[in-house]
């Protein structure tokens, strides 16, 4: 597929493309977490584009996910409104403070940060210790 | 600028939320709500010869009760406990039977009471602990039998169990499956056992042994309605044996504000708690790049006793309204490219169809074990973004991004009609 954006041209592998974001899409509603990290890998390493074509767009995908898989888990009664009234506001105050922390924070440490708090959490969900 | 977008946005978020609802509503029959059955299932046979009582019939979230009573002499009392508040369970079948046959059976109830309980006579502490010590390979059937609690496992036993015959082109259509004959009593109350350990997960949290009888057959027990129970009626019937079965006495649950009752979760949780944990790992997760869901999912099924499919169902929407948000700033300055984001939204569209399916068909031990590869990964993705080379080649991709940006804004504002060039 040829991918046309901002006056540039692309030639895009979309079997790939389409085969990873099923799979990326099956395992993060699975699991009901967005799955932008594993999207924008995709289309960056995988596809060879660059972070201009790809910020909006795998946006733009991850959300048919997301809308799909919210109305299946809710389809399946796996829907609590009063918890997602909790963190609902919750998520979307996060949205704000972010951006606010960000411009004094390195990023580089808050992913390195991110690294260890992932792997303590992976551990312990494998019941290593 | 700033504020219709932010009012696009809300109008962006209603209307999802409609279609969510339209279709909620096409599909509401297959989803009933979990709710409070009337009252207690009348045992088939109340003894007289058994009765009970309790030093206290109202709880304020959670609280111990002293159950005191009289049996026959000499006979072993032990107490079955429930919670009028029903709450779902299901549990999928995918152990080969004994003929080496996988059944892929689904089993599903929405009357599972929100708290149970046998408390059994003290003397059996040790056979607890034997069954305790099995680790997750414990099964209730084998546990009741080896306690000599069978005759107390009533009202799970009547809870009416949907059973269905999955299949691999069932669960990709997204469908549960075949609705199989309704169980006989003897096969309900089998699966009971199954779906009420895939409930309560541990034998600890089923069994309890605290029975005190003297010798004149009087009795005593301390049962405990730990805190973040359901609030409501709560039953407590004595048992002997299957033909003696006292009256339930009933009890009451009370909480209150902020902590509230999440039907479908069956827990009571306080409030303020959820908030603040999803405050804080929606900010990292915003500030690292990737959505909150990752840390938040296991995070929720670890602290509480959250069901991992009603985890996994209600953070997902929580991103709605931020994605939404995101989507319509980066349409308004044309920086998205529509052919390959509706592409690619496609086949994540049919997988986002499949997966929650899935989500069903684990167990809580399966989910947990899974999501921690999956952080695995996704710490090896966060460590190799660290890594200098890669630094490098962000660094002008950023600035790359950043440039092509500004000028997608040009344009914008200049409402030219012609595409911005990069």
């Amino acid at each position: 597929m040829i991918v046309q954006f901002m006056g540039q041209e692309f030639k895009v592998n979309i079997v790939l493309g389409c085969l990873g974001a099923f799979l990326i899409a099956i395992v993060s509603s699975m699991f009901g977490f967005g799955g932008g990290p594993f999207m924008v890998p995709l289309m960056t390493v995988g596809l060879r584009l660059p972070m201009f074509v790809v910020v909006g767009s795998s946006l733009l995908a991850i959300f048919f996910n997301t809308l799909m898989g919210t109305m299946r888990h809710y389809q399946f009664g796996n829907f609590d409104l009063l918890l997602f009234v909790v963190m609902f506001p919750a998520a979307i105050l996060g949205g704000y403070i972010a951006p606010q922390i960000a411009k004094r924070v390195s990023p580089l440490w808050v992913k390195r940060i991110a690294v260890v708090g992932l792997t303590i959490l992976a551990l312990n969900l494998l019941g290593v210790y | 600028m700033q504020k219709p977008a932010k009012m696009m946005g809300l109008a962006c978020l209603v209307a999802a939320f409609g279609l969510i609802g339209a279709v909620a509503g096409l599909w509401a029959e297959e989803n009933p709500t979990s709710g409070t059955s009337p009252g207690p299932q009348q045992s088939p046979a109340a003894s007289a010869a058994l009765t009970l009582k309790v030093d206290q019939a109202h709880l304020d979230n959670g609280g111990q009760v002293i159950v005191s009573g009289q049996a026959p002499a000499g006979k072993p009392v032990m107490l079955e406990v429930w919670a009028a508040a029903r709450v779902r369970s299901s549990f999928f079948d995918s152990k080969p039977d004994k003929d080496g046959v996988i059944p892929y059976k689904l089993y599903l109830t929405y009357e599972m009471p929100s708290f149970y309980r046998i408390v059994l006579p003290k003397d059996r502490q040790a056979a607890l602990n034997e069954v305790k010590g099995q680790g997750k390979q414990w099964a209730l059937g084998e546990a009741l039998k080896k306690l000599g609690a069978e005759a107390a496992f009533q009202q799970p036993a009547q809870a009416a169990i949907e059973a269905y015959q999955a299949s691999f082109l069932a669960s990709v259509i997204g469908s549960r499956g075949d609705l199989l004959p309704k169980l006989d009593d003897k096969e309900n109350r089998r699966r009971a056992m199954q779906l009420v350990k895939a409930r309560f997960r541990s034998p600890g949290n089923i069994f309890a042994a605290g029975v005190e009888s003297a010798p004149d057959g009087s009795f005593k027990a301390v049962i405990k309605i730990p805190e973040g129970s359901a609030p409501g009626d709560y039953f407590v019937a004595a048992v002997v044996d299957q033909a003696t079965r006292s009256q339930p006495v009933k009890l009451d649950n009370a909480i209150t504000f902020p902590t509230v009752y999440m039907s479908n979760a069956g827990t009571s949780i306080n409030l303020f708690w959820p908030f603040l944990l999803s405050l804080a790992i929606g900010t990292f997760g915003v500030l690292m790049g990737a959505g909150g869901g990752f840390i938040l999912n296991p995070l929720l099924v670890s602290i509480w006793p959250l069901p991992h499919t009603i985890v996994a169902g209600t953070v997902m929407p929580t991103v709605l309204f931020s994605q939404g948000s995101g989507i319509y700033n980066y349409s308004k300055i044309k920086f998205i490219n529509w052919k390959l984001g509706v592409t690619m939204g496609l086949a994540m569209l049919v997988g986002g169809f499949i997966g929650p399916k899935l989500t069903e068909l684990i167990t809580l031990d399966q989910f947990k074990f899974v999501f921690g590869w999956i952080l695995l990964v996704l710490a090896a993705l966060m460590l190799w973004q660290t890594t200098p080379g890669y630094l490098a080649k962000n660094k002008k991709e950023q600035e790359v991004l950043k440039q092509c940006k500004l000028m997608a804004e040009q344009a914008a504002k200049a409402r030219k009609g012609e595409a911005p060039k990069c």
